[in-house]
C-alpha cells in the first residue's frame, strides 16, 4: 500500500542544513493499523506530512497504492491526495464558517461528483462517526471530540485508500480521547489502512505495528514493550531494513 | 465547480468586506476616470461620418492676391473660388457655405421673443453632401430664395418639435419659409466646419441659401481675411474677401484626380492673367485627414489623459496590496483546500473568480463613476459640454478594463499563494 | 537606527514595498507637477494687464430685430444708451468699441509705415495687428496712459462713407516695432496718420510683451453694427450697484437686445483662462484622490506588516524595548520607505513633466514644491500609518512565549 525507500527531506535555509528524514525506508500494507512514535523534533510529523504529499522529499522513492510519486505533476499529486488519502489534524482544522455537512463536503468538490452523489456520501460519512444528526451545526456549536470526528468524517468521505492521522487526540481530553480511538479502531477493523502519528504509549501499544522515529530515522532504540504479545503486534525497528519480530 | 468557485468568492467577500470594498472603489476610479478621458479623446479624435469620411474632402487653395511669402494655402475662399467649385460637374456633391448667426421668431407668433440661431448659409449640396438626416420635409433646391432648413433644436424652441414645413420664421426683419426640418443631428467633431474653435459646436440651427444671406447682408461669423476693405457681406462677390469654405464630394481617385486638375487649371488662368503672386497650391483633405491637419484634439484633455494613465497605475497597484494582504489571511484555508486534494489549478481558478466577479462589479461601478466624471469636467472645462458624451463601446472599454485591472492585481498574489508549502500553511 | 538591517527587512518584503515604492513616486510626481500647473496658473491671472482691472465693467450685448439694419436707427439707440449710461452714479465715461483686450481672435490687419512698405516682411506680427474700432471716450473707459501725442477725438471720426485717410492711436511696442525710438506721430502708414502712442495692454495673452500691436481708429459709429460691447469705467466701490443696473438701463432704452453677459475687466481675464484654471483644479483634484488611494496603501502595507512580525515585535519587547521604542521603530521602517519612494518619485517628476510640456505650457519644477510635495508625502503616510504603528506598539511581551 505504502511504500517508502531511502527517503530523505533536507531543509536548507543560508547557513544551515536539517535533516528532517534520512534514508527513511518503511513498508505499509493493507489493512494495517501503525503508530508513529518518537520524541519531539525526530521526525515523525515529517514523515507523515511527505507521506500525505503535503511536503516534498529530496532523496528516495515513495510508492502509494502502487503509483510511484516521483516526477508526479502538481494536479496528478493533488488527485492522489484527494481520492487516496484522508488526513486527520491535531487541531481538526475544521472551517469555522461552514456547517459540518459542508465540512465534510469539501474533499468531494474536487472529484467532479453531483450534487446527489455528495450528498450521500457526506451522509455516509457521517454515519459511520455518529454524527448524522449534526449535520447543519457549526464547529463552534460541537464539543473538540465532535470535531475531530466530523474531520475524521471528511477524512473518509472520499472512500480513502489510507487514513494519515497526526496526533489526533492531542487536543481532547482523556473521555472524548477515548472515543476517537474507538472510532479509529472500528474504521481499521472494517479495513481501512491508518498511520497515526503520537506521543501517548498507551495508544501506540494498542495497535498493530509500532514505528519509532529519532532524529529522521527509524531508529533501534526500544522505547515501547508491546502490550500483548500476538502475532499481530510487533515493534519494528528498522535499520538497513531488518526486521525483528517480537 | 464555477459556481461553486464563486459561491466561494462570494463568501470571501463577506469575510472581509471592508478590504473588497476598497479594492472595488479604487479599482472603479481608476477605470472610471481613464474611462471618462478616453471618451472624451474619442469624441475629439473620432470619425464623425464613417460612411463617408474618406469621399469628402475640403477644399484649400493659394488664390491670396499679395505677394506673402512662405504663407500656407487658405481654408477659406473668394466667392470666385467657391462659385467654380459649385459649378464643376466632377464632384457628385459639393457644398460652399459661411457662418452667420440671425435672431429668429414664429412670424405668425404674437410674442417678440427672438431666438439666438447659428445659421450656415450655404448651396445646396451640403445637405446630401452631409447626409443631413430630415425629419421634415427636404433641402432648398437652389442657392436663392427665401427658404430656410431648420434643425431640430430650433424646431423643438420655436414649433415645439411640430411639422413645421411651410411656416415662416422672421430672421432679422425679414421673413422666410421653411422647407424642411432636421432630426436631431450630432456631428462630433463639426467636421464641415472645424476651424476657429467651432469643432466642438453643435450643428447649425438655420440652413440658408447662399446667395440669399449674401444679399440679405447676413455678417460672417468666422475667420474673415481680405485685402480691401468692404462695407458688408453684401459687397463681397467682387472683392478679394476670403471666407467661404468649399467641401466636395469625390469618389475613386479618378474623380479625385480630375478635380485636383480642375483646380490647378484655374489657378494657372489666374496666375496668366498676373493674378496669383503666391505658389499654385490646391490642397483636397479627406475629413479625417483635414481633422488631424487642424488638430483639433484638446491638448489639455490628453494631458489629463496621461495623468489618469498613471493613476490607473497607483490604483492597480494599491488593489494588488490589499489582495496580497488578503490572500495571506486566507492562507489557512487555502493549505487545508490543498491538503484535502485541491490542486494548485484548482486554487487558481479559485482566486482568479473572485477576481473576475469583482472586475465585473469594478465594471459597472465605474460606468457610473464615468458618467459622473463626464458631467464634473464639464465644469472644469466648459468648452467640452457638446462632446462629453459616453458611447457604448466605451462602457464595453471600461468593462474590459475592469477586468484585466482586476486580474491582473490579483495575479502575483496568487502566484504567492501557490508558492507556500501545505504544511506550512496549515501549522 | 540600524539602517542595514532595516533595509535587509524590507527586502523580505520586495513585492509590497516595491509596488509602495511606486505609487509614492507616481504621487510625488502628480503632486508637484499639480501645483506647477496651479500656480501658473496663478500667475497668469494676477499677470498685470496695464489696464485697471477692477474699476472697468464691459457689456457685450448683439440687438434682435430687424429694425436695427437701419444703421441710423441702431445709432440713435446707442447714443441714447451712452447717455443713459453716462448717467448711472459712479459711472466716469463710457465707450463703444468692436472687441476686447486679452483676447486671441477679433479683427485684425496688416501696418506698414508707407515709406517703408517692406516692413510687414522682415516683422511678422504687422501682419496682424489688432484692429480696433472705438470712439473717443475709449481712453478715459479703459484708463489708457498716453505717452505720445493724444487719443482719438470727435473729429477723427469721418464722415460715413468718406474714403479719407484716417488718423489712428496705436500702442507703444507697435510703435517700437515701426520707427524705433524716433518719435511716431505725424507718421503715415497704409491704415492712416498715428496722431498718438499709448503705453501697452495686453492685448493677445498669448503673445511676446514685447509683441502687443494694436491700432484705434474712430469708426465705431460708421460700422456700428461691430460695436458689440459697452465699456464703462466706475469709481471704486460702485461697481457692485452699477453692475446691477446697467442691463436694465439699455433694456428700458430699447428692450429688442440680447445682453449676453455683464463682467469686469478682472473676471474677463480670469475668464481667458478659465481652460488653464480648470486644468489646473481637475489636476488638483486627481492628486487629492491619489493621496488618498496611496495613504490606504500605506495603511494596509503597515497592517500587513505589522500582523506578520507579531512574535517578532513580542520578543524585542519581552526583551526589554518599550512602547516607544516600538512606534519609533515602525515610523522609522515607514519613513525609509518614503524616502526612497521621494527619491524615486524625482525621475518621475521631471520625466512627468517633460511629458505634460509636450501638450501644455508648463514651468519646470523648482526645489520648494518639491520639498514641499515630499512633506505633504510624509505627513499624510505619517496620518494613514498612525494606528497601525499604535497598535503595534501596544503588542504585550507575553505574544513572545505563544506557540501557536
Amino acid at each position: 500500500m505504502l511504500n517508502m525507500n531511502n527517503v530523505s527531506r533536507i531543509y536548507r535555509n543560508d547557513t544551515i542544513q536539517t535533516h528532517a528524514l534520512r534514508d527513511f525506508s518503511l513498508e505499509v500494507n493493507t489493512g494495517e493499523f501503525v503508530a508513529v512514535t518518537g520524541p519531539s523534533g525526530s521526525g515523525k510529523s515529517t514523515f507523515l506530512n511527505v507521506a500525505g504529499l503535503l511536503d516534498s522529499f529530496d532523496q528516495g522513492e515513495y510508492s502509494l497504492d502502487g503509483v510511484s510519486v516521483h516526477g508526479l505533476k502538481d494536479d496528478d499529486l493533488s488527485r492522489l491526495r484527494n481520492e487516496k488519502i484522508g488526513f486527520i489534524f491535531q487541531s481538526y482544522n475544521l472551517i469555522p464558517d461552514y456547517s459540518v455537512f459542508d465540512n465534510v463536503d469539501m474533499p468531494l468538490r474536487y472529484r467532479g461528483f453531483n450534487t446527489a452523489e455528495r450528498k450521500r456520501r457526506v451522509e455516509q460519512s457521517l454515519e459511520k462517526v455518529g454524527l448524522a444528526s449534526r449535520a447543519n451545526y457549526l464547529p463552534s456549536q460541537l464539543s473538540g471530540g465532535q470535531q475531530q470526528r466530523v474531520a475524521i468524517a471528511r477524512a473518509l468521505a472520499g472512500e480513502p485508500k489510507i487514513l494519515l492521522a497526526d496526533e489526533p487526540t492531542g487536543n481532547l481530553d482523556s473521555l472524548m480521547a477515548r472515543q476517537v480511538m474507538e472510532l479509529l479502531h472500528n474504521l481499521n477493523q472494517e479495513g481501512t489502512t491508518i498511520i497515526m502519528v503520537t506521543h501517548d504509549p498507551d495508544q501506540a501499544r494498542e495497535v498493530s505495528r509500532n514505528i519509532q522515529v529519532i532524529d529522521g530515522q527509524i531508529s533501534d532504540f526500544k522505547i515501547y514493550a508491546p502490550l500483548q504479545s500476538s502475532e499481530s503486534s510487533s515493534t519494528e525497528t528498522i535499520n538497513n531494513k531488518e526486521r525483528v519480530d517480537a | 465547480m464555477l459556481s461553486y468557485n464563486v459561491k466561494l468568492a462570494l463568501q470571501s467577500f463577506k469575510r472581509a468586506p471592508s478590504l473588497y470594498f476598497l479594492v472595488l472603489l479604487t479599482l472603479s476610479i481608476g477605470v472610471g476616470l481613464l474611462c471618462a478621458n478616453l471618451a472624451l479623446v474619442s469624441s475629439m479624435a473620432g470619425d464623425p461620418i464613417p460612411e463617408k469620411s474618406d469621399r469628402l474632402f475640403h477644399v484649400s487653395m493659394n488664390t491670396w492676391p499679395t505677394d506673402k511669402p512662405a504663407a500656407e494655402p487658405f481654408h477659406i475662399l473668394r466667392y470666385r473660388e467657391a462659385m467654380k467649385i459649385s459649378e464643376s460637374d466632377i464632384p457628385k456633391h459639393s457644398a460652399v457655405f459661411y457662418a452667420s448667426g440671425v435672431y429668429a421668431r414664429d412670424s405668425q407668433s404674437i410674442s417678440l421673443k427672438r431666438f439666438d440661431s447659428s445659421v450656415r448659409a450655404t448651396t445646396p449640396g451640403f445637405f446630401a453632401l452631409t447626409k443631413a438626416p430630415f425629419a421634415y420635409g427636404n433641402g432648398f433646391a437652389k442657392s436663392s430664395g427665401m427658404e430656410v432648413v431648420i434643425g431640430d433644436q430650433l424646431n423643438q424652441k420655436i414649433f415645439a418639435g411640430a411639422n413645421s414645413v411651410g411656416k415662416t420664421l422672421e430672421l432679422d426683419g425679414e421673413l422666410l419659409t421653411i422647407t424642411g426640418v432636421l432630426k436631431p443631428w450630432y456631428l462630433r467633431p463639426l467636421f464641415y466646419h472645424a476651424t476657429e474653435g467651432r469643432a466642438f459646436n453643435l450643428t447649425d440651427d438655420i440652413y440658408a441659401p447662399l446667395e440669399t444671406a449674401i444679399d440679405l447682408g447676413w455678417s460672417i461669423h468666422a475667420r474673415t481675411s481680405s485685402a480691401v476693405s468692404y462695407k458688408g457681406v453684401q459687397f463681397t462677390r467682387d472683392r478679394d474677401v476670403f471666407y467661404l469654405q468649399a467641401w466636395v464630394e469625390l469618389e475613386g481617385r479618378a474623380q479625385q484626380q480630375a478635380f485636383q486638375n480642375y483646380l490647378d487649371n484655374y489657378s494657372q488662368t489666374l496666375k496668366d492673367a498676373g493674378e496669383h503672386p503666391l505658389n499654385i497650391l490646391n490642397e483636397l483633405r479627406d475629413v479625417n485627414a483635414w481633422l488631424s491637419e487642424l488638430k483639433i484634439v484638446d491638448q489639455k484633455v490628453l494631458a489629463f489623459t496621461l495623468a489618469s494613465v498613471l493613476f490607473l497605475c497607483v490604483c492597480v497597484f494599491n488593489a494588488s496590496s490589499l489582495l496580497l494582504s488578503r490572500f495571506h489571511s486566507a492562507k489557512f484555508e487555502v493549505g487545508l483546500r490543498r491538503a484535502i486534494g485541491a490542486s494548485n489549478k484548482n486554487i487558481f481558478n479559485q482566486g482568479l473568480t473572485e477576481s473576475v466577479l469583482l472586475g465585473l462589479m469594478a465594471g459597472f461601478l465605474s460606468v457610473l463613476l464615468s458618467w459622473l466624471f463626464l458631467k464634473l469636467s464639464i465644469t472644469f472645462l466648459p468648452d467640452l459640454a457638446n462632446i462629453a458624451v459616453l458611447d457604448p463601446k466605451l462602457l464595453l472599454l471600461g468593462m474590459l478594463l475592469a477586468l484585466v485591472t482586476s486580474v491582473s492585481s490579483a495575479l502575483y498574489p496568487l502566484y504567492r499563494a501557490n508558492r507556500y508549502t501545505i504544511s506550512a500553511e496549515l501549522k | 537606527m540600524n539602517i542595514k538591517a532595516l533595509f535587509k527587512s524590507l527586502l523580505l518584503r520586495k513585492f509590497t514595498t516595491g509596488l509602495l515604492i511606486l505609487q509614492l513616486a507616481i504621487t510625488l510626481g502628480l503632486l508637484v507637477n499639480s501645483s506647477i500647473l496651479a500656480f501658473d496658473t496663478k500667475g497668469k491671472i494676477s499677470q498685470t494687464t496695464g489696464l485697471d482691472n477692477d474699476n472697468i465693467l464691459i457689456m457685450s450685448t448683439q440687438p434682435t430685430s430687424g429694425s436695427y439694419r437701419d444703421l441710423d436707427y441702431f445709432r440713435s439707440i446707442v447714443n441714447q444708451d451712452i447717455v443713459k449710461l453716462n448717467q448711472l452714479p459712479g459711472v466716469n465715461s463710457v465707450s463703444v468699441t468692436n472687441q476686447l483686450p486679452i483676447a486671441t481672435q477679433g479683427m485684425s490687419s496688416n501696418i506698414y509705415d508707407l515709406d517703408n512698405p517692406e516692413q510687414d516682411k522682415t516683422d511678422k506680427y504687422l501682419q496682424s495687428v489688432q484692429y480696433i474700432l472705438t470712439q473717443e471716450n475709449l481712453a478715459d473707459a479703459m484708463g489708457f496712459i498716453i505717452l505720445e501725442g493724444r487719443f482719438l477725438n470727435k473729429d477723427d471720426q469721418l464722415d460715413f462713407g468718406s474714403e479719407q485717410k484716417r488718423n489712428i492711436v496705436i500702442t507703444e511696442s507697435l510703435k517700437r516695432a515701426l520707427y524705433g525710438n524716433e518719435s511716431a506721430i505725424g507718421q503715415e502708414t497704409n491704415n492712416g496718420f498715428i496722431v498718438g502712442v499709448i503705453k501697452d495692454i495686453i492685448l493677445d495673452p498669448t503673445l511676446p510683451s514685447d509683441k502687443q500691436y494694436g491700432m484705434f481708429v474712430n469708426t465705431v459709429m460708421e460700422y456700428i453694427f461691430t460695436g458689440r460691447f459697452y465699456v464703462l469705467n466706475i469709481d471704486p466701490h460702485q461697481m457692485a450697484s452699477v453692475r446691477s443696473q446697467v442691463s436694465e438701463t439699455i433694456l428700458a432704452v430699447q428692450a429688442e437686445r440680447d445682453i449676453f453677459r455683464v463682467f469686469t475687466m478682472q473676471e474677463h481675464l480670469n475668464r481667458f483662462y478659465r481652460d488653464d484654471k480648470g486644468l489646473a483644479d481637475l489636476f488638483l483634484l486627481l492628486c487629492g484622490l491619489m493621496l488618498f488611494i496611496t495613504a490606504i496603501s500605506s495603511y494596509a502595507y503597515s497592517q500587513f506588516h505589522v500582523s506578520r512580525q507579531q512574535r517578532f515585535i513580542g520578543i524585542r519587547r519581552a526583551l526589554g524595548a518599550r512602547k516607544k521604542d516600538i512606534l519609533l521603530y515602525v515610523l522609522t521602517e515607514n519613513w525609509f520607505v518614503y524616502s526612497i519612494g521621494c527619491l524615486l518619485g524625482c525621475i518621475v517628476v521631471f520625466g512627468f513633466n517633460i511629458l505634460l510640456s509636450q501638450y501644455i505650457s508648463l514651468s519646470k519644477p523648482d526645489i520648494a514644491l518639491f520639498l514641499l510635495a515630499v512633506g505633504v508625502i510624509f505627513i499624510s503616510g505619517t496620518v494613514a500609518t498612525w494606528l497601525p504603528a499604535v497598535r503595534t506598539s501596544n503588542i504585550p511581551p507575553v505574544i513572545a512565549t505563544k506557540t501557536v
